[in-house]
């Protein structure tokens, strides 16, 4: 399998600091316009888990120029949705449309995000449903599960260590002057990246882009923000258990979770390689044992985190309360045999095609094709990640799978064990395993 | 304006055995996809052997005369490619994303399991056990879906839509080898499928190839009729769920058509003006305007016989459900006494039409999406037909299907009623 040519594109950085991607694709009359902003849930102050992700919610409840409804209107009209989300590292705000309407789209995304008004109602309104949403919440398992995972997995006080919504407690102090000096620090050109995917030459589409952004001002720079510490304490000795109780469960979700990597690791390929061979593919040793062999779970897998700065590594599954521990033994006994051995020589071999064999799905539709280039600009991997990627998955050794898995072996020493179910049936199936904390569901919301 | 035919080349083929081949080339990326419709899904049911056809769809990776157990996936992943399925109430689809040159394997991967798939009372067991455990997660510890199960067998009395798809525990125990084998003998013979490819490959070798691999297998006998019935609904019905839960919710269901009627497309664009985007009427009213709902949304998708529109409410923590229904039931009825503005029509022809657009943006979606056409609608140009015939609707065709759709009368409510804990 040789390595696959990206599209015609074009990258250029403005003297304002905003990096400009046109890339060429033909086929569907499509336009998609994607900004990315450092704008994303490390971002949020202390105490304010949760911002981020509000003021983005916020952006199309009314510009300078619009109500709400007519923010609506000018976004739908066209048959577009505003797509809007807040990861780790970055906010992002996409629109795609028929190629015709990619004048119109450009000026509709760059008012939401350069022009929003924030009116005083939209505010409260907004963080009423915000605090319904996070209550709401609770009733997925999984949804749960996942809030818990971040916040222990980086540690309450780490950049990371809180979900995207944030916390009730933080939501309910959210104000008109936060939002404000949220957007007006972190949306900003420094450090964004505006891409762009049409049926044009990237020449054309630059062009196209930087006549629009004439037309637009960026907010006034806010208060200086002094930079996140991403650095993290190493976690103690011994594994612990937070069960999460969910009345009425007849299912368990378990995650376990250990430190991982950042996405710009330079170990990123045989990561990738050992994680997919233990738990990535449908073949994978814990879907083999837990899935295929015993029939404990309809799903389970192991995936690794990677953010800008740090990442986690994670095992994530669900089973019947009968049979609870038999899955967290079997997950462990596998994680830990791995952890030494690293994938089979046919395991890897497999594992390597696997992964280079789908790399271009990727590549498919226009957003995807925008993220991923955007992404590799932001997270400095470069396009030599994506346009070299198949030859460096193909060329990860059998030792550096190896020292991989055990480096990164979800149930390594200092793991956490999160259960979210009926607390009683869960502290007695994992009490003789490590230390169990029960935990309210309410305390993840 | 109609989707450009020139972008899909599609070419037809068949052989003597029945077996439907749609080829769709693209050569822009490595890679390709197929896709293997059955027609069979959880309508082709009878109750103690409720969710059958989805429990089948898992034993179909479960070995086969060439390539044994655990074969199927070792292999195919090994070719740089996966795989996946899905059951419906009225078909199943298997399919394969993969590296273009992996082509012949997966042909004879999936050709051998047609022609040979072994059935072993112990894979069949641990199945049963995984699919048992999909539906806790699915419905028994899910709001939706434990809802969903209670409108099928709210709204639908005598027609297979009754029950649900991933079936009934109690049957899920009791479905037998025996019966797998019969369910695969009738259901999965060439005249029974519809395979659609796209992606990087060539037609004509991979044409002979599938003529190849496939012509041993023989026909099978004429599908048994399925039992379509249902009486008339006289009276609005009602079910109530007690579940510890955060926040009531109401899902409201209206026989609908099935997908080939027209209306079908009318109540499409219903959808879209009543819950696509954040300006669509249900979000500005029950979310955005009275504050009652965290969450509004329409689902109503083409069925082969008359299915159901669905409105899904979830509530606010507090809300009343009696003010949510209200609101809701307002808003239907304002579809029914008024057309709707020619700039609200606009938007819900634009919004469906883009969907349609993005939704043809991988090679997963081309295959999928001309499979479905084949399967639900009777022949992949429907796709081509699609824009014209959305955007050939009128105000007026809206406000009649609504009247049709929404009456009071035939109606179904199920509300989640937050306790404690659920009834013993």
């Amino acid at each position: 399998m040789s390595d696959v040519a990206l599209p015609r594109l074009a990258i250029e950085k403005e003297p304002s600091g905003l990096t400009l991607v046109a890339i060429e694709k033909r086929g569907l009359p499509l336009f998609h316009v994607r900004l990315s902003l450092p704008a994303g849930a490390s971002q949020d102050p202390r105490g304010k888990a949760g911002l981020a992700q509000f003021t983005v919610e916020l952006l199309r409840r009314g510009t300078r120029r619009r109500p709400a409804a007519d923010v609506d209107e000018l976004i739908e009209g066209m048959g577009a949705q505003l797509g809007a989300e807040v990861a780790m590292d970055e906010a992002a705000l996409g629109i795609t449309v028929p190629a015709e309407l990619a004048q119109p789209a450009l000026d509709a995304l760059f008012e939401v995000a350069l022009e929003p008004s924030f009116p005083d109602d939209e505010v409260l309104s907004a963080r009423r449903r915000a605090l319904a949403s996070l209550q709401s919440d609770l009733d997925e398992p999984s949804s749960v599960a996942g809030r818990a995972l971040v916040t222990l997995g980086y540690g309450p006080t780490h950049p990371y260590g809180h979900p995207a919504h944030g916390f009730k407690r933080d939501v309910e102090t959210f104000g008109r002057e936060d939002v404000l000096a949220f957007h007006a620090t972190r949306y900003q050109q420094s450090g964004a990246v505006l891409a762009v995917v049409g049926p044009e030459e990237p020449a054309a589409l630059l062009a196209l882009v930087r006549d629009r952004l004439r037309a637009w001002s960026w907010p006034s720079p806010g208060a200086h923000e002094s930079p996140r510490d991403f650095a993290s304490l190493p976690p103690p000795p011994g594994m612990r258990a937070l069960v999460v109780h969910k009345p009425d469960s007849t299912q368990a979700q378990v995650r376990i979770v250990s430190p991982g990597l950042a996405k710009s690791t330079p170990r990123y390929a045989e990561a990738v390689v050992a994680n997919t061979a233990l738990g990535g593919g449908f073949t994978s040793v814990l879907v083999d044992a837990i899935r295929v062999d015993r029939g404990l779970s309809y799903s389970v897998g192991t995936r690794l985190l990677m953010n800008r700065h740090a990442g986690l590594s994670i095992f994530s599954s669900f089973t019947k309360n009968a049979t609870l521990r038999e899955l967290v033994d079997v997950a462990l006994e596998k994680m830990h045999g791995y952890a030494t051995t690293g994938p089979s020589e046919e395991a890897l071999d497999k594992t390597r095609r696997y992964l280079a064999g789908l790399f271009p799905l990727g590549l498919e539709s226009h957003e995807a094709l925008a993220e991923q280039i955007v992404d590799a600009l932001l997270d400095g991997t470069g396009l030599d990640h994506l346009a070299k990627y198949r030859s460096r998955i193909l060329a990860v050794t059998a030792d550096a799978a190896r020292r991989a898995a055990g480096d990164l072996s979800p149930a390594r020493d200092g793991a956490q064990l999160i259960v979210v179910g009926d607390a009683e049936v869960a502290t007695k199936a994992l009490g003789s395993i490590c230390p169990v904390e029960v935990r309210l569901l309410e305390d993840f919301g | 304006m109609p989707l450009d035919a020139r972008d899909f080349p599609v070419s037809e083929h068949s052989l003597p055995n029945g077996l439907q081949i749609r080829f769709l080339e693209d050569k822009s990326l490595p890679i390709a996809t197929l896709y293997s419709f059955f027609r069979v899904g959880s309508r082709n049911e009878r109750p103690g052997i409720t969710g059958i056809s989805h429990l089948f769809e898992h034993m179909m990776f479960n070995g086969s005369q060439k390539y044994g157990p655990k074969e199927f996936d070792r292999r195919l992943e090994a070719a740089g490619g996966s795989s996946n399925a899905y059951t419906s109430n009225d078909l199943t689809a298997y399919y394969e994303e993969f590296a273009s040159e992996a082509l012949p394997l997966v042909l004879d991967l999936e050709s051998d399991r047609m022609a040979s798939l072994t059935i072993d009372d112990a894979s069949l067991g641990r199945e049963r056990e995984v699919v048992k455990e999909e539906r806790r997660f699915r419905t028994d510890n899910d709001i939706d879906g434990m809802m969903d199960e209670a409108m099928s067998s709210l709204a639908f009395l005598a027609h297979p839509y009754r029950w649900p798809v991933v079936g009934w525990m109690t049957d899920l125990d009791l479905i037998s080898r025996q019966d797998c084998e019969r369910y695969f003998r009738t259901y999965y013979a060439p005249n029974n499928c519809t395979m659609v490819l796209a992606g990087d490959f060539d037609s004509a070798q991979a044409l002979e190839l599938i003529g190849k691999l496939y012509s041993r297998i023989p026909a099978g006998e004429p599908l048994p009729s399925v039992a379509t019935g249902e009486p008339p609904q006289k009276g609005e019905r009602r079910s109530l769920i007690h579940f510890p839960a955060q926040a009531p919710a109401i899902l409201v269901g209206f026989r609908g058509p099935g997908g080939r009627d027209p209306d079908s497309l009318v109540l499409d664009l219903v959808e879209a003006a009543l819950s696509h985007g954040e300006g669509a009427r249900l979000r500005r009213a029950l979310v955005y305007g009275e504050e009652l709902c965290v969450d509004a949304h329409v689902s109503f998708g083409w069925r082969m016989d008359p299915g159901l529109f669905e409105v899904s409410l979830k509530l606010n923590p507090g809300a009343a459900p009696a003010r949510a229904e209200h609101a809701l039931f307002a808003e239907l009825q304002r579809l029914c006494d008024q057309p709707l503005p020619a700039k609200e029509l606009s938007r819900a022809k634009n919004l469906v039409r883009a969907n349609l657009l993005r939704g043809l943006q991988t090679t997963n979606g081309r295959a999928h999406t001309l499979g479905q056409m084949e399967v639900m609608l009777g022949s992949w140009r429907a796709l081509l037909d699609l824009p014209d015939r959305y955007a050939a609707i009128t105000a007026e065709d809206l406000q009649r299907v609504a009247k049709a759709t929404f009456d009071a009368r035939r109606r179904n409510v199920v509300t989640l009623v937050p306790s404690e804990e659920s009834p013993s």
